[in-house]
């Protein structure tokens, strides 16, 4: 096993792309609502468990993955609009401090929450009939599912590329996070903005999490270390902009994938130090917004 | 008389009847408090008078454990000794970090103490010389007989806790009344402000960020003490996150108020695991009920109390 075998250097590849997949998933909604109001939601890898927790619920209760895969984001989509109705409409004159907080106390009651439904034991979610299996690349197995999630998370890359890009509300989306109070006063409405992000960005998120039940398991506390990728992703990236998850997302995972393998001691550590390098260096992440410094 | 010593007094007289009159459990409810009030001031100190919310205080509470822990069994080093290396090791480790971290603000600072709490926690983990996820035994307390005490009696331990929060109370609270505390304050007020006038921002936050680290390394030198075990579970989130609502539950920016918001924390978790083994919940929904409703905290509702009594006479 070593970087000279091709075969090997291009599976592990393959597995960043997986794990950049997911981490684009959840990074997405929390960059693009922290480029519009400056708000970090820290109970997002809160969302992504219950996402999972959704699907392999769904998935148990008709058997069908497909089902899930669709209802649970919805679901986590819609939770994601009652804690903005409920939490930060209402935070939302004070300073993003407090919303950030209130959040925070939004994990510990997510953590008990899916103890108290569904047990302390973790759970798997199988994958659907024909991606159960796997295919030979290059001489090696790889499991299709995994190469399902690569392309959950492109498909997802370039609808949004395409939405942000081409359409009017895309343009609407940009304009905010470039400039909040010249975005208002063209009229348009901030506040609904935000709602409608962020209410996206949460979908995402439980869409990550019932796309990742079966390749990791469904467990409380899934969220945490998931939740701390998100946020290095949305800071080496730059928040605020899709292409910056996307190479945040690429770069972070290709780092972890390799450091795992090569130097798993070290990889931990390395990602954090990948983070605080890009904070000193270039504060607003490797995709700076334009006319912010 | 002000409201601060009135607090103060009460706090005082309550810890000590409660130590005089309550039996083994209440002594040790009284040790958690305690070790609890220490970490909490510290983090006041912080996120109080600085303005740094830190969400990764757990990592020097951590150091402070596993260095009293390191010290003892493998240095072999006895238990004052081993405290001094433990307050000394999270005052290193946050002289290293802060360099990096002071220089961020708000939101971002927040991120980076969360990620740099679950990267130490993440390195005691897997650390094969700290024992890894089964922890470390070995904790010896301090032989303090030369004063007559036991400390492996749970009375007298409970006493030297509280003994050691009180003079870290005084120990702050000098820090805050110092001219470095007031700067700290004013850049809380206003970086910029602070920063025209000629205050090196960056050298004073750092200064406050390794202070803090010490008295968290105490208290985690002590609940080590009280264990006599430590594990990964000290640097936890969670630990991080407990403490800091317990900050703001008390009121920050007061010392006192982290004080009294230890106790009130503590006895109702120990009230509502009593009732449910899904305390977690509650505690999260009480503190999100906090930041929404009464962000100034317990404290802040006496000092309201306080004022509209007088503005009555």
């Amino acid at each position: 096993m070593a970087l000279t075998d091709p075969a090997f250097v291009a599976i592990q590849v393959l597995n960043a792309f997986q794990l950049a997949s997911l981490l684009f998933l959840l990074s997405v909604g929390l960059s693009v609502v922290f480029g519009l109001m400056n708000f970090i939601n820290l109970a997002h890898g809160t969302l992504y468990m219950v996402g999972a927790y959704v699907g392999y619920a769904v998935a148990q209760a008709s058997g069908s993955f497909w089902l899930a895969l669709v209802l649970a984001p919805v679901a986590v989509a819609l939770l994601g609009a009652i804690l903005h109705w409920l939490l930060l409409a209402r935070l939302q004159a004070a300073n993003p401090m407090k919303q950030v907080l209130a959040t925070f106390g939004l994990i510990f009651m997510g953590l008990d929450a899916v103890r108290w439904v569904w047990g302390s034991q973790s759970h798997g979610l199988e994958a659907p009939a024909g991606l159960d299996g796997s295919v030979t690349l290059l001489g090696q197995t790889y499991p299709v599912y995994r190469l399902f999630v690569i392309a959950v998370g492109a498909a997802v890359a370039v609808g949004l590329y395409l939405v942000l890009e081409r359409t009017r509300l895309g343009a609407r989306v940009r304009a905010g996070v470039d400039d909040r109070d010249m975005a208002a006063a063209l009229g348009i409405d901030i506040g609904r903005l935000f709602f409608g992000v962020f209410c996206l960005g949460c979908g995402l998120a439980g869409l990550a999490g019932v796309v990742a039940a079966p390749v990791l398991s469904v467990y409380p506390g899934m969220n945490m270390s998931v939740l701390v990728l998100a946020l290095i992703v949305v800071v080496v990236g730059g928040p605020g902009s899709l292409s910056g998850a996307v190479i945040g997302s690429l770069l972070i995972a290709l780092v972890q994938t390799f450091g795992q393998v090569f130097a798993p001691a070290l990889a931990s550590v390395a990602i954090y130090a990948a983070m605080a390098i890009v904070l000193l260096v270039r504060p607003g992440g490797l995709i700076p917004l334009k006319g912010r410094s | 008389m002000t409201l601060r010593l009135v607090t103060l007094a009460v706090l005082i007289v309550a810890a000590g009847a409660s130590w005089a009159f309550s039996g083994f459990f209440g002594k040790d409810l009284l040790t958690e408090i305690a070790i609890l009030a220490i970490f909490a001031m510290s983090l006041d100190l912080l996120a109080g008078y600085t303005g740094m919310v830190s969400l990764g205080h757990a990592a020097f509470f951590g150091v402070g454990a596993y260095g009293m822990a390191a010290a003892g069994s493998l240095l072999g080093l006895g238990g004052l000794p081993a405290m001094a290396v433990a307050v000394a090791a999270a005052m290193a480790l946050a002289l290293i970090v802060g360099v990096f971290v002071v220089r961020l603000k708000g939101v971002f600072f927040i991120m980076i103490t969360l990620a740099v709490g679950q990267m130490v926690h993440a390195w005691v983990f897997r650390s094969e010389a700290l024992g890894g996820d089964d922890g470390m035994g070995g904790i010896i307390r301090p032989d303090l007989g030369t004063i007559g005490l036991v400390l492996d009696d749970p009375a007298d331990f409970a006493l030297f806790a509280l003994v050691l929060a009180f003079l870290s109370f005084l120990a702050l609270d000098l820090v805050a009344r110092s001219p470095f505390g007031r700067l700290l304050t004013a850049i809380h007020q206003s970086e910029s402000r602070a920063r025209a006038l000629g205050c090196p921002v960056e050298r004073y936050k750092l200064g406050a960020y390794v202070i803090a680290a010490a008295f968290a390394g105490l208290a985690g030198a002590l609940a080590a003490q009280r264990d006599y075990f430590v594990s990964p579970e000290f640097l936890t989130w969670t630990v991080s996150g407990e403490v800091l609502i317990v900050v703001i539950v008390g009121g920050m920016g007061s010392l006192l108020g982290p004080v009294i918001g230890a106790a009130v924390v503590t006895l109702l978790k120990h009230q509502l695991s009593d009732v449910t083994t899904y305390w977690m919940f509650f505690l999260g929904l009480f503190f999100v009920l906090v930041v929404m409703f009464a962000d100034r905290g317990l404290y802040g509702a006496l000092r309201r109390l306080k004022r509209r009594r007088e503005a009555a006479t």
